[in-house]
């Protein structure tokens, strides 16, 4: 102890609190990166939609009171309910039986989820296009079975982004979801039964209603996420049927209008926080940390 | 019971019926691209009539997809290192600092994470345009780090607070100076969670498209603005032979994590 002391020429008990993280300094480079190339950019953007081409709420405006852009709006916000919808309906079942099947067969099961998660975005989406186009796998499959007579319009129109879409998002329902299910306790369903509780009464009055906050918080989670994608609306959904985030990009790449992709942008910006605000209102910050994008 | 597996009776195989055929929809793209890549087929037909590796030699052909491969590689490369860094630095500031506005600050931190990508984009891109970064390898590090940062802040900082801080003081009252304990005890006790920071920190930069498209110029893209553009044209089985490698790349990295992991474990 006093050889501690004596090189430090302090005591070890004073040196270890000057030494303790006490204050927002190793935060400092991450929080100037932000602030440079996260805040600035985004408030610079939101700026210009008031500012260009003059200072006023005409942007906005223009924005709402056309109908065009209300029809991409609409899109947007079907196209999400339905794919929250498709993901929370189908995923369900796969949580639940994640969460309480063999480990070994859970284990497969889990790394397809994960495989199918990490494989890059645009080769997914592309396999979709394949698969989906009039000529493709799927069509020539439902023909040959005597299901359909002409090909199906599978592709290019929201039918399409809306199977793409539903595709990504599982995984986002299922993970988390299969965590909040494992940790009801088996006793209640149990209890339930033994009470005379049918399977179906235990199922819609017991294990859905415990399994609530997770469904919401991945329902929301994926509402969310849907309104702001691009890319597989973008490539699934063909030019007539596009949807906001495409709307945002056209405004700024095609058209150089600032203004008015600065108006859009802020609009996203803003329904997306609210939700997010929803959720943290609802759930606490806990879940945040288990978001992907 | 309904908890209970073995105890489910017909909804079992309900269960198991619905799961196995999710199981196969999540699949089927992945086998499916996979198998095209090898068709003879230019107009992808499935099953393919003959077995052909012409897709994989024009890839190769083509320096632009080799080019933008490496400069995908390069720019996840640098991301991955300085997310890790300014994670690990910020996370030790989230987790022991005690100062005001730290929940506010670590808020803002995950921000991007959750943030629509495409706000971003439009947003950084104006930026870039105007300071000269548009279309430069710093510019794809820094929008790609921004990117990063939130999951390699979450993955060190839920590693950092599952380590006793008291083990790091007790080499500090062994005589080590508090930088030697941080490095020799601290960082080896979180190490899963600087690898786990570390692979996140590059996937998101190498699998990352929107920004990506609006900061490409045409001398300097990555390997999506590559694959994007090609797609945008035609739907060439030349990007099933990519996406397939891009694949193959996927699975080798989970086997890699979950090597590390054992191992980290032992």
């Amino acid at each position: 102890m006093a050889i501690v002391a004596d090189t430090r020429g302090n005591s070890a008990f004073a040196s270890m609190s000057y030494w303790r993280v006490s204050g927002i300094g190793y935060a400092v480079p991450a929080l100037l990166l932000l602030l440079a190339f996260f805040v600035l950019p985004v408030l610079a953007l939101l700026l210009r939609s008031v500012l260009e081409p003059e200072p006023g709420l005409g942007n906005y405006a223009a924005l709402l009171g056309s109908t065009t852009y209300l029809r991409i709006f609409l899109n947007t916000f079907l196209v999400s309910a339905v794919v929250t919808v498709l993901s929370v309906v189908i995923g369900f079942p796969v949580a639940w039986t994640l969460a309480i099947m063999p480990r070994r067969w859970a284990a497969v099961v889990f790394a397809v989820i994960l495989l199918s998660m990490w494989t890059n975005l645009l080769a997914r989406t592309y396999a979709w296009m394949v698969l989906l186009q009039r000529t493709g796998f799927i069509n020539r499959t439902l023909i040959n079975l005597g299901v359909i007579d002409q090909p199906l319009a599978l592709v290019n129109n929201l039918t399409g982004v809306t199977i793409g879409m539903t595709y990504i998002m599982l995984p986002f329902v299922i993970l988390p979801l299969r965590g909040v299910i494992k940790a009801i306790d088996p006793a209640i369903p149990q209890a339930a039964s033994v009470c005379g509780a049918t399977r179906w009464q235990c199922l819609t009055r017991i294990l859905i209603p415990l399994a609530l906050p997770g469904v919401a918080a991945g329902a929301l989670m994926v509402f969310v996420m849907s309104l702001g994608y691009f890319v597989t609306p973008a490539l699934l959904g063909g030019t007539s049927n596009m949807m906001l985030a495409e709307m945002i990009a056209q405004f700024v790449q095609s058209l150089v209008n600032w203004g008015m992709g600065g108006a859009a942008a802020f609009v996203l910006l803003v329904v997306t926080l609210a939700i997010y605000a929803l959720q943290l209102r609802l759930f606490g910050v806990g879940r945040l940390g288990q978001q992907g994008n | 019971m309904l908890l209970d597996f073995d105890r489910l009776g017909w909804w079992k195989w309900m269960l198991v019926s619905i799961t196995a055929l999710v199981t196969l929809f999540l699949l089927l793209p992945i086998i499916f691209i996979a198998a095209l890549s090898f068709g003879s087929s230019q107009w992808l037909i499935f099953p393919p009539p003959g077995w052909t590796l012409r897709w994989y030699e024009d890839l190769f052909a083509d320096p632009r997809w080799l080019q933008s491969a490496w400069v995908s590689a390069k720019v996840a490369g640098a991301v991955t290192i300085l997310s890790v860094v300014l994670g690990l630095l910020a996370s030790l500031s989230l987790t022991r600092g005690r100062f005001r506005g730290r929940e506010a600050l670590r808020a803002l931190f995950i921000t991007p994470m959750i943030l629509p990508v495409v706000v971003l984009a439009v947003a950084l891109y104006a930026f870039f345009l105007r300071i000269g970064l548009s279309g430069t390898f710093v510019g794809f590090v820094l929008a790609h780090l921004v990117l990063a940062l939130p999951f390699s802040i979450i993955s060190i900082s839920n590693a950092l607070e599952g380590f006793d801080k008291s083990i790091e003081d007790a080499a500090i009252l062994c005589g080590a100076s508090p930088w030697e304990a941080r490095l020799r005890v601290t960082l080896p006790a979180i190490s899963h969670g600087l690898f786990a920071a570390a692979v996140f920190s590059f996937l998101v930069s190498w699998d990352e498209v929107v920004v990506a498209i609006f900061m490409a110029s045409p001398t300097l893209q990555t390997l999506p603005v590559k694959i994007w553009t090609t797609l945008r044209q035609d739907l060439t089985p030349v990007i099933a032979a990519a996406s397939t490698l891009l694949v193959l790349l996927t699975v080798g990295l989970m086997l890699l994590s979950l090597l590390v992991r054992k191992a980290l474990k032992r």
